[in-house]
């Protein structure tokens, strides 16, 4: 028998690849820096998931339970790993207790860090305290509470909804779209319109990409359905006449100023590269692709395999990505690193 | 023309003054020619329900903008200044003012539909155009378009007769609308009609013109489609708050 896999941070990517290897009868050692397992849906408290409209903690709830239930899976928690050394098939993993391990794989399921929104000080994150981030509206909607305007608690008439906070922006060095922002907001419009059919939602855009089949069910959906508005410009800034915030920019459809007052701005915030990945490149000897996200090996040739044999990586640690999809690579990852233990590394396609 | 080259001059607010002189300086010529502030300092949220309450406008919360319609549009083809898309627009966000500055160009549509044929998101702009025409109509801001005079004495004539007879709909049409009925083309129109069509089948149609036969036991039918029309009317009314009000 193999010694067990190594399966680094236990979200969507991680639980999915540790159950997968479990269920084809591998030893897996699941570590997680955060002393509770589901990544960012449950360490952030988001609501309904896209696509699937089921609650964050149900669904990626279930997944957590099954991996806490699963024999061959020991999962250590508020852990980290500080030396990992060794070849595939053998590596040795020093953890942050002093403890020491024998692994024959790694994957890397380590995910992304939500962008900080005080880094973009024009858009009044931090100055305003009713202007908050997509993040806060996932748990004022999932702890029940409902959406209101954190300075005294009123439900609001009106939210702008600021797309591509932290993405698509070279003044901050981040040059990528964060993927699933777009739908995100559309369906948090959605969810504040039900709750407070009385509140118009604006979503300020520069380009709406709701990908593949997200785009009827709630780009459309949202325009059709709930009346929701989305107007074409990148804003310049949120600022406050003492009463309300008020939004400015330039409305690029009839190439007008704007400055409309709103009582609660969401940021549609981004998915930044991990904090951790300096330190998590280091440790591993695993290279980091320009964004700083994880460098993920040929997809043709070597799905989920990083700059070192033996090293797999799945999810939002190798750039923004779904939930959906980072299920899918984590479970793919998990045959890859099977698959390399049973036939030795495979060589690239030749 | 895109509209941000429409003039930023208001040409209403013009003054032209041909000869002024002001202490011995010749200031003759155009006055007023700053640019009011275009700022838009918020969004009149009560437009597009209005609209939308209106036959036609139902679906006009879904435009995305494509600028397909106008791009199609037969009366932007021959005035740029004829667009679609750009109504949609500033009925979405209640830009009153802005709209009412083309009242008295919006009803110029044709209803050829190719707008309609062409939305991706079934927005029926031509319907949309339709329910603004309307709008303004309602709110006293146009008289009634010619095509609206038209749709008017079409339906006024089914709901008395329960049938239509062209040439009695197109008399009333130009008297109504102040045209002659001596226009070339009808004329020709007319003359090609007498030529090629058999002798009984041009009695009847005078016969039909002079007499103007009604369907056969009609009378309940009338009264329920005028009743359904004026229940309409006042609706319509009353969702652009206005007195539910005496029309027709
Ligand atoms: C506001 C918002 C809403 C979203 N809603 C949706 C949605 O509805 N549907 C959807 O498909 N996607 C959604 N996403 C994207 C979704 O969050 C990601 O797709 C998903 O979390 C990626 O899963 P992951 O396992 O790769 O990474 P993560 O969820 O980030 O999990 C990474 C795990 O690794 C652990 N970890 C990190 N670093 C270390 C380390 N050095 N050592 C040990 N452990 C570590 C973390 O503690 C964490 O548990 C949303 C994103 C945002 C920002
Ligand atoms: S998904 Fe949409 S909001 Fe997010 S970065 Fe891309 S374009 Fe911007
Ligand atoms: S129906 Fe009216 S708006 Fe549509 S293409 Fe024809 S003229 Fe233009
Ligand atoms: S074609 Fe349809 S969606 Fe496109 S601008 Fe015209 S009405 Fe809107």
């Amino acid at each position: 028998m193999n010694d067990p896999v190594l399966v680094l941070g236990g979200g969507p990517a991680g639980l999915s690849a540790a159950h997968a290897l479990a269920a084809a009868g591998q030893n897996v050692l699941l570590v997680d820096k955060e002393n509770v397992l589901g990544g960012a849906p449950i360490l952030s408290g988001y609501a309904k998931l896209v696509p699937s409209g089921e609650w964050a903690k149900d669904a990626i709830g279930g997944m957590v339970d099954r991996v806490r239930a699963d024999p061959r899976i020991e999962v250590l928690t508020g852990e980290r790993v500080m030396r990992f050394d060794g070849n595939p098939g053998a590596f040795n993993v020093a953890l942050g207790s002093g403890a020491t391990r024998a692994v024959s794989a790694a994957i890397l399921c380590t995910g992304f860090t939500h962008f900080d929104s005080v880094n973009k000080p024009e858009w009044g994150f931090g100055t305003y305290p009713d202007v908050v981030t997509t993040t806060q509206v996932e748990q004022m909607i999932s702890s029940g509470r409902g959406v209101h305007c954190p300075s005294d608690g009123r439900k609001p008439a009106r939210v702008a909804i600021l797309l591509c906070v932290g993405s698509r922006d070279r003044q901050i060095g981040r040059e990528w779209c964060s993927k699933i922002c777009c739908t995100v907001s559309s369906n948090l419009a959605m969810e504040i319109r039900e709750e407070i059919p009385e509140c118009s939602v604006y979503i300020y855009y520069m380009d709406i990409r709701t990908f593949g089949l997200y785009e009827d069910k709630y780009y459309w959906e949202s325009q059709e359905k709930h009346h929701v508005k989305y107007i074409k410009a990148r804003i310049a800034e949120v600022t406050s006449n003492g009463d309300r915030l008020i939004v400015k920019g330039e409305d690029t459809l009839v190439k007008r100023p704007i400055t409309i007052p709103f009582d609660l701005v969401v940021h549609a915030i981004g998915m930044d590269p991990n904090v951790d990945n300096m330190t998590i490149s280091a440790v591993f000897d695993v290279q980091l692709e320009k964004h700083g996200y994880l460098a993920k090996a040929s997809s043709y040739s070597a799905m989920c395999g990083t700059s070192r044999p033996g090293v797999f990586t799945a999810g939002a640690a190798t750039g923004p990505e779904t939930i959906d999809d980072s299920i899918a690579q984590g479970q793919a990852a998990a045959m890859a690193a099977l698959a390399s233990l049973r036939t030795g590394l495979p060589q690239a396609a030749e | 023309m895109p509209i941000h080259e429409k003039s930023l001059i208001r040409p209403e607010n013009l003054i032209r003054n041909e000869q002024l002189i002001i202490d011995g300086v010749d200031v003759s010529g155009d006055w007023s020619t700053f640019i009011a502030p275009r700022v838009i300092t918020d969004y009149n949220e009560a437009l597009e329900p209005e609209i939308a309450a209106l036959p036609g406008g139902e679906h006009i919360h879904r435009c995305w903008q494509c600028g397909s319609c106008s791009n199609a549009c037969t009366v932007n083809a021959l005035n740029p200044d004829f667009n679609p898309r750009y109504w949609i627009y500033l009925i979405r966000l209640g830009l009153e003012s802005e709209l009412l500055r083309d009242k008295d160009i919006i009803w110029q549509c044709v209803s050829c539909n190719k707008c309609t044929h062409i939305c991706p998101r079934d927005v029926d702009p031509e319907g949309v155009m339709k329910a603004t025409a309307r709008w303004l109509e309602l709110k006293g801001h146009t008289p009634p378009s010619p095509a609206m005079e038209f749709d008017n004495i079409f339906s006024a004539q089914v709901i008395t007769t329960g049938r239509i007879e062209e040439g009695r709909l197109l008399r009333k049409f130009f008297a109504h609308t102040g045209q002659k009925l001596t226009q070339d083309w009808l004329l020709g129109l007319v003359r090609g009609l007498v030529m090629r069509m058999p002798v009984g089948l041009l009695l009847r149609l005078g016969w039909a013109g002079v007499r103007a036969p009604r369907t056969r036991k009609w009378a309940s039918t009338q009264r329920a489609i005028e009743e359904f029309i004026i229940e309409q009317e006042a609706a319509q009314r009353v969702a652009l708050g206005l007195p539910p009000g005496e029309t027709r």
